[in-house]
């Protein structure tokens, strides 16, 4: 065989045709008795709803969890969870997590100090010092 | 020292609560309607509905009897005999749960799916046939005809934008884009997850599949097996084996029932059988653009996928079958001849044309890296305007086809 081929499988690129959102899964935690969680529970009869409503792509689920801080817990496509204590905050304070949790994509936080990152190769091409001008041979 | 809970603190201030739990089976009845006062006795709120009884466990099911043939003339008036099944007892979960099911809402809403698509239909997508070997239930079918579909929609984009691709490397993009382990792969960026056992019970959104028992081997339909013959030729794989040019036929869907398989096996029929059920539903409009958005905008650079072995030769019998002059391979530029590491730039040239360069640490891995992009240029050429096949499925004008190049194939040597 002059030739054979090299099996690998295509690299994803969320977003470039389809976007698929990251957050799987959110559980409302509440408590019914403590006032820590008053925000929580305002949040879940007045905005839950409509949350859901504007998220259909997430599960969504709901439990009490007697006695203890309320607590928000994302579920992402990449198996990891991230949960935020959203203990005395307002109605609003905990929808504000909630869309915080909704749009992260579930990696560990990473410093980026790179301004591009790509996996095309560089349209310009790599810089060589062979191709000039001044080459003689 | 030891805290005393605040809520037993104040206990003896509050009004007597009702008891938790009923005393007397007389007491239940009483309880029903009274709300709870203590804090600990909390209604369960969630999307997934909460079972609360046993009697939801049940499904009424039509008792298929043996005798019926002969009684049908007798009996045929007189109402089917229905029977009340515990949902444990069902293989798979039944069509009707899916409605309520939170995970298959959100499932079809994160692919974008249409509304159009039933919930029912997603749900039976996920029944891989080692879970429920009837095939009214399982996804064999579907899987048939979504891989179909995907082998066709792949090999026509690649044919018609690469129209000079050497055969095994068509094998390598299409298993790139629709082989087996991208298409397990592409099931779990969709956040497919699997369920631990299948049965009746389970939340119809998860994967249902035989799990392989730890220290079990994989079943020998999935086994490697020894190619039917020793040389198998190119033909041989177009032919009999599956569109990615392996040895052996892969194992049908049916054939799989009642075998415990791997979870790619099951990830994978999902991902067919999804496809085959939107080509069912929504028509292929839709499937061509999902097929789009979901698979071919991946990222493959079919350029990685090549593997000479004698990329001068090859060169030089490509350019004597088309006409060529000889390529000649002539040093561009070089340093370090006499060093630890010299770099020399050489082109491949046929007459005045160059076709390819290549750098290297010697003389011959430069001409051989510049005889392999040469190669490559010749090989990825790729039309301007291509029209595929699909695209003109079911028009009446046929103005707007362009045929596309069909090229005379690969070097042999």
């Amino acid at each position: 065989m002059p030739l054979s081929a090299i099996r690998t499988v295509a690299k994803p690129q969320n977003g470039v045709g389809a976007f698929i959102l990251q957050c799987r899964k959110l559980e409302f935690h509440y408590c019914d008795w403590a006032g820590s969680s008053r925000g929580m529970n305002a949040f879940i009869k007045s905005s839950l709803p409509s949350f859901a409503k504007r998220n259909p792509q997430i599960e969504i689920s709901v439990s009490p969890r007697p006695r203890r801080h309320p607590v928000i817990r994302a579920h992402y496509i990449n198996g990891n969870q991230r949960a935020i204590c959203v203990r005395n905050l307002t109605n609003e304070g905990v929808r504000e997590k909630a869309e915080l949790l909704r749009d992260a994509s579930g990696e560990k936080n990473k410093r980026v100090n790179k301004p591009v990152t790509s996996i095309n190769e560089s349209v310009r091409g790599i810089w060589s010092p062979f191709h000039g001008a001044k080459i003689q041979i | 020292m030891k805290r005393i809970r605040i809520s037993r603190c104040a206990q003896q201030l509050l009004a007597q609560p009702s008891p938790r739990r009923p005393l007397c089976p007389c007491a239940t009845v009483l309880q029903r309607n009274i709300t709870p006062h203590n804090h600990r006795i909390q209604a369960r709120f969630q999307t997934t509905a909460a079972i609360q009884n046993n009697e939801d466990l049940e499904i009424e099911i039509e008792e298929p009897s043996a005798s019926e043939a002969i009684e049908s003339t007798s009996r045929s008036s007189a109402p089917q005999r229905r029977r009340r099944m515990r949902l444990e007892n069902l293989p798979s979960p039944h069509p009707s749960a899916a409605s309520h099911s939170a995970k298959l809402s959100a499932l079809r809403a994160r692919l974008s799916l249409h509304q159009r698509f039933p919930l029912q239909t997603l749900a039976r997508t996920l029944v891989h046939p080692s879970a429920d070997p009837d095939p009214a239930f399982n996804n064999a079918s579907l899987s048939i005809l979504g891989a179909n579909l995907l082998g066709y929609y792949t090999t026509e984009y690649l044919m018609c934008n690469y129209p000079r691709l050497p055969m095994s490397v068509i094998f390598a993009a299409q298993y790139a884009y629709v082989g087996p382990k991208a298409l397990a792969t592409v099931a779990s960026e969709w956040g497919i997850e699997a369920a631990a056992e299948p049965g009746g019970e389970v939340d119809p959104g998860l994967l249902q599949f035989k799990r392989i028992k730890s220290g079990d081997d994989v079943p020998p339909a999935l086994r490697r097996q020894a190619p039917w013959k020793w040389n198998v030729t190119t033909t041989h794989k177009i032919v009999a084996t599956d569109e990615f040019g392996s040895n052996n036929a892969p194992p049908g869907p049916h054939s799989l029932s009642a075998t415990a398989v791997p979870m790619e096996e099951a990830a994978q029929s999902f991902v067919r059988a999804l496809i085959g059920a939107l080509h069912l539903h929504l028509g292929s409009p839709l499937v061509k653009r999902f097929f789009r958005d979901h698979f071919l905008s991946r990222h493959l650079d079919i350029s990685t996928l090549f593997d000479f072995r004698t990329p001068t030769r090859d060169l030089s019998r490509l350019c004597a079958r088309e006409g060529f002059e000889a390529p000649v391979a002539r040093l561009i530029s070089e340093t370090g001849r006499l060093s630890r590491h010299p770099v020399f730039v050489v082109g491949v040239y046929s007459g005045k044309d160059k076709l390819g360069e290549g750098a290297g640490s010697s003389l011959n891995e430069a001409r051989v890296r510049a005889a392999a992009a040469a190669l490559k240029a010749w090989y990825l050429y790729r039309p301007i305007e291509v029209t595929v096949p699909s695209s003109m499925e079911g028009e009446l004008d046929t103005s707007k086809w362009k045929p596309n190049m069909v090229d005379c194939g690969e070097v042999i040597v």
